[in-house]
């Protein structure tokens, strides 16, 4: 069993080293101005640049999406193991199937009704 | 339980040696750069035609060389890099990270049946586990990482703006993307890749019956590699870039290679999952060239839909994750469900 993973370490190992190998050589071949513009390590802006942003606020529907997401991944890998024995567990699989999608679908309702899904 | 026809398929272990994986590796490696380099040209000159224009065909003859030409470019760009990063380490890892898992989660998809050659066994794919399907969700997920990382590390307005926004809109799709191949592993009974290439074998290609499956499967793929008309992530003509505004040469070129390499594997997995993977009704024993039809096949309907397609807003991107595909993906999660039980 272990041995099946030896392939994905070295292809892992051969991939970073390629990824490595583009990165280090785009600096090895590189051009370089002699002096360096003053105003080029500044961040992007489009208009008069007020410098870096100290403090950053967001909205907290990222956050609530973080979460909502974590919920719901959670849900999937629970449902994944049950997939595969579900013609093993025949009907009794199945109720248990139906009990955990229902009481996600109360929980999912209920975020939709607070209003966690809208974006404006 | 052993299969018959997967017996006649899928060749009984002969010899097993570690450099054998080792050379495959490079292989497909190389094949996937190649295939990166090329999407490029193609997707420019498709995109070119659509448009009623002729796309690059200044570099080598119809363009052919353009790539290349692309290449050492971004090798040659000054290497410079904001003045107040958080973390010069971070800032140099995080597309490093996010190419490197786009290779690696490349590797459990198979692509031929496996061959015996002077006695030694070569698998059709580079690492044959049973939960290869996981595997791919697991690492295309820590992608995600470096995108994060590279728009906080950069330390700038709108890098921050665009991290958020595509991280939001990766793991909206992640859901929906998981939760519409479920009804597959339900009719597959396993969650290894080439078990479900070998299952549609023995039945049907999935596409047939898990026809609303496929379609969830398409949209929140597309979302998932933040390809048109979901590529909010970059959205060069509305919004600024996102996450790598503050990348330029080779770094840069990371980030767009994980985005097409991650184009390339939501492809593959599907014509593995719903089109038969390298399998095809008749003549198996070119088994990786079915595979590469069919994966050329998904690819140009990618740039097509790039070509057609207005972009969504914002709301109506995460509505659709939310309240259309999560719903409908597990409504058909619990009929394929209930279908497999009454069978």
């Amino acid at each position: 069993m272990l041995r099946n993973w030896l392939p994905f370490l070295i292809y892992g190992l051969f991939a970073s080293g390629i990824t490595g190998l583009m990165l280090f050589i785009s600096f090895a071949l590189s051009t370089r101005a002699r002096t360096k513009p003053a105003q080029q390590g500044l961040p992007f802006e489009s208009g008069v640049s007020t410098g870096a942003p100290t403090r950053q606020r967001f909205t907290i529907g990222f956050y609530l999406t973080a979460m909502l997401f974590i919920l719901f991944d959670i849900e999937i890998v629970f449902l994944y193991p049950l997939a595969i024995v579900l013609d093993k567990l025949a009907w009794f699989g199945f109720s248990e199937l139906v009990v955990f999608v229902g009481l996600l679908a109360v929980a999912y309702v209920y975020v939709w009704r607070k209003g966690a899904l809208e974006w404006e | 339980m052993t299969l018959p026809l997967a017996h006649m398929l899928i060749v009984a272990p002969k010899r097993e040696v570690w450099w054998i994986g080792a050379i495959e590796a490079l292989v497909i490696l190389n094949a996937l750069l190649l295939t990166f380099a090329f999407m490029t040209l193609i997707e420019r000159k498709v995109l070119g035609r659509l448009q009623l224009r002729y796309g690059p065909n200044r570099a080598g003859p119809f363009g052919i060389i353009q790539p290349f030409a692309d290449l050492i470019k971004l090798v040659r760009k000054a290497p410079f890099q904001p003045d107040r990063l958080i973390h010069p380490a971070l800032y140099l890892g995080a597309p490093v990270l996010s190419a490197t898992m786009a290779f690696l989660a490349f590797s459990v998809i198979p692509w031929g049946g496996g061959w015996e050659l002077y006695g030694y066994q070569i698998d059709g794919q580079v690492v044959n586990v049973p939960i290869s399907l996981v595997v791919v969700f697991a690492i295309g997920s820590i992608s995600t990482y470096g995108v994060l990382i590279g728009g906080w590390v950069s330390e700038s307005k709108f890098a921050l703006l665009g991290a958020m926004r595509t991280g939001a809109q990766l793991v909206s799709y992640e859901v929906a993307l998981a939760l519409s191949v479920l009804g597959v592993v339900l009719m597959a009974r396993s969650l290894s890749l080439t078990e479900i290439v070998a299952a549609q074998h023995r039945t049907i290609w999935y596409v047939v019956p898990q026809i609303v499956g496929f379609g969830c499967f398409a949209i929140a793929g597309v979302a998932e590699v933040g390809r048109a008309p979901f590529d909010l992530p970059e959205a060069e003509q509305e919004l600024v870039a996102g996450y790598h505004t503050e990348f330029s040469g080779m770094r840069w070129g990371l980030f767009q290679i994980a985005e097409y390499v991650h184009m390339i594997t939501v492809s593959a997995l599907m014509v593995t999952l719903f089109f038969g993977g390298w399998l095809f009704p008749v003549l198996h024993r070119f088994g990786p060239i079915w595979f590469v039809l069919k994966l050329a096949i998904v690819l140009f309907c990618f740039i097509w839909a790039r070509a057609s397609l207005p972009r969504l807003r914002y709301d109506q991107l995460m509505n659709l994750g939310w309240k259309v595909l999560l719903p409908i993906a597990t409504v058909n999660a619990v009929a394929t469900a209930f279908f497999v039980v009454l069978r």
